[in-house]
């Protein structure tokens, strides 16, 4: 097992936060968001409070927008042409549409892994520092940490503490993703996004990168896309379904796998669709 | 409305096989009270003998539906109502499989009784089995028909059927000190009154695990409501 990372150190600013019923603090409130590539809605008034810490999974067939709402939460989106957007999305009681925010600061402060590894042709070592030497960091003693930090927090050290220097791409796929997540956590964000992580990796890979989402929410809030359900039933504490767009059901993951209180959930996740 | 098919038709089939078990299983259980009753009352060997062979076939069947509802788990990831309904078939086998062994018990009882001169008193276990078997089969059909009414009403009438039982006990115990060389052939009639009130037992718990599959409330072990 990683050990577990320490706090991040820089504290964003503070507003009202609301709370879940178990009461921790939704950190990412997402508030009647719409979003549209061009003229098609790619989304509509999606009303979603994510909690700190926890693991959100988000189900659906494909093109329900669960991808698009993911990364809209670090405005990836942003970089389309022609999309626009209404509603708002506050991420620990500040909008991430705020035009004081920096998207490049927000984007430090939200990991994210992607479907298909993509470590860089680069050693193992430079492939985590990545982040850091792009903010200006290169001071060995920092960089050195925080590749131990990052490669235990992705339960990836022991098996490259002795290989640091060769290529990232010289690693299995199973590492490979473990070490995108290295990546995506060397900058300590406060949230780390994931979509499909898992589908591109066999099984016993697949479990060790479970097992370290399961780690991870420790310190981070995790929002994973997942077409796997029992990926979704494994790894995360709350699930939102979403389709054509909408989102249908947001709740506990134990109750919307064994009794959604929508029809669509139910006909969806028993694989009566269509 | 109605629930649309599975996208995968094995599972749509495997789920239809496992519930026509249940169902198979259930109409055997039921023959096997009746036949026990028919062996009590018509002091018939026969139809004694027939419930005591049956049995190899009801356990046969739990057998079949444990596997198969295992298979189903393993094959398609059940969710929701689905894994409700397996989980429900699987222990509602086991309810059947041991109603269908208090038939023979009964029938085991009914043999020996048999062997001895005709007690007058068997009249009084007839309102037992009436109850007991209106029980067991009003289990089969609520969870034939995913019928939640029909189901809430067993708790209630199956501890009707205690009462039955601890009343025909008495009676019987009185009987015992009047008429003590019938000593025997009370002791076979209240075992049998056992039996009644154990599938009396074993059709509320179909009725509560049908409730749990149709509307994911867990009703054991909580007292009836007024």
């Amino acid at each position: 097992m990683p050990p577990v990372l320490s706090k991040p150190t820089e504290q964003p600013m503070e507003t009202t936060v609301n709370t879940t019923a178990e009461g921790r603090p939704d950190f990412i409130s997402i508030r009647d968001f719409s979003f549209f590539y061009g003229k098609k809605q790619a989304l509509f008034d999606i009303s979603l409070d994510i909690p700190e810490r926890q693991v959100t999974a988000f189900i659906g067939p494909s093109g329900c927008g669960k991808s698009t709402l993911l990364r809209n939460l670090n405005r990836m989106n942003d970089l389309i042409d022609g999309i626009r957007h209404s509603g708002d999305i506050v991420v620990n009681g500040r909008s991430i549409y705020d035009p004081h925010i920096e998207v490049i600061s927000l984007r430090k402060r939200v990991g994210m892994v992607f479907q298909k590894s993509n470590p860089f042709p680069k050693s193992i070592y430079e492939n985590v520092v990545y982040p850091l030497r792009v903010s200006g960091q290169n001071k060995k003693s920092v960089l050195d940490e925080t590749v131990e930090r990052s490669l235990q927090g992705a339960a990836l050290w022991d098996e490259v503490k002795d290989r640091l220097h060769e290529s990232g791409l010289s690693l299995s796929g199973g590492q490979m993703q473990r070490l995108c997540i290295a990546r995506a956590i060397a900058n300590r964000p406060e949230i780390l996004l994931m979509d499909e992580p898992c589908s591109a990796l066999d099984p016993i890979a697949t479990v060790k990168v479970e097992e370290l989402i399961r780690e991870l929410k420790q310190e981070f809030t995790i929002v994973i896309v997942t077409h796997n359900m029992q990926q979704a039933t494994r790894c995360s504490d709350r699930t939102a379904f979403f389709y054509l767009g909408k989102l249908v059901e947001f709740d506990e993951t134990p109750k919307i796998f064994s009794n959604p209180a929508q029809k669509q959930t139910e006909d969806y996740i028993t694989g009566r669709f269509g | 409305m109605e629930t649309p098919r599975h996208i995968l038709t094995n599972f749509e089939t495997a789920l239809e096989n496992l519930r026509k078990d249940v169902l198979m299983m259930a109409s055997l259980a039921a023959r096997s009270i009746d036949s026990a009753r028919k062996g009590l009352f018509e002091r018939d060997e026969d139809w004694c003998n027939t419930v005591i062979a049956d049995d190899e076939e009801v356990d046969t069947l739990e057998i079949q539906i444990d596997k198969a509802g295992m298979d189903i788990m393993l094959r398609y990831h059940p969710f929701a109502s689905d894994l409700r309904n397996v989980i429900a078939a699987m222990k509602t086998s086991v309810n059947l499989e041991r109603a269908a062994d208090q038939a023979v018990g009964i029938a085991r009882r009914a043999r020996k009784l048999i062997l001895q001169p005709a007690l007058p008193e068997i009249a009084r276990i007839e309102p037992l089995f009436d109850t007991a078997t209106n029980l067991f089969k009003d289990a089969i059909k609520a969870f034939s028909d995913g019928d939640i009414e029909l189901a809430r009403t067993l708790k209630l009438r199956d501890k009707g059927l205690d009462e039955q039982n601890r009343s025909f006990a008495e009676t019987l115990a009185d009987l015992m000190q009047k008429n003590p060389d019938s000593i025997r052939g009370y002791l076979e009639l209240i075992f049998i009154a056992r039996c009644l009130e154990r599938i009396g037992d074993q059709a509320k718990s179909i009725a509560e695990d049908t409730i749990y599959a149709v509307e994911v409330k867990d009703i054991r072990h909580t007292s009836i409501p007024n």
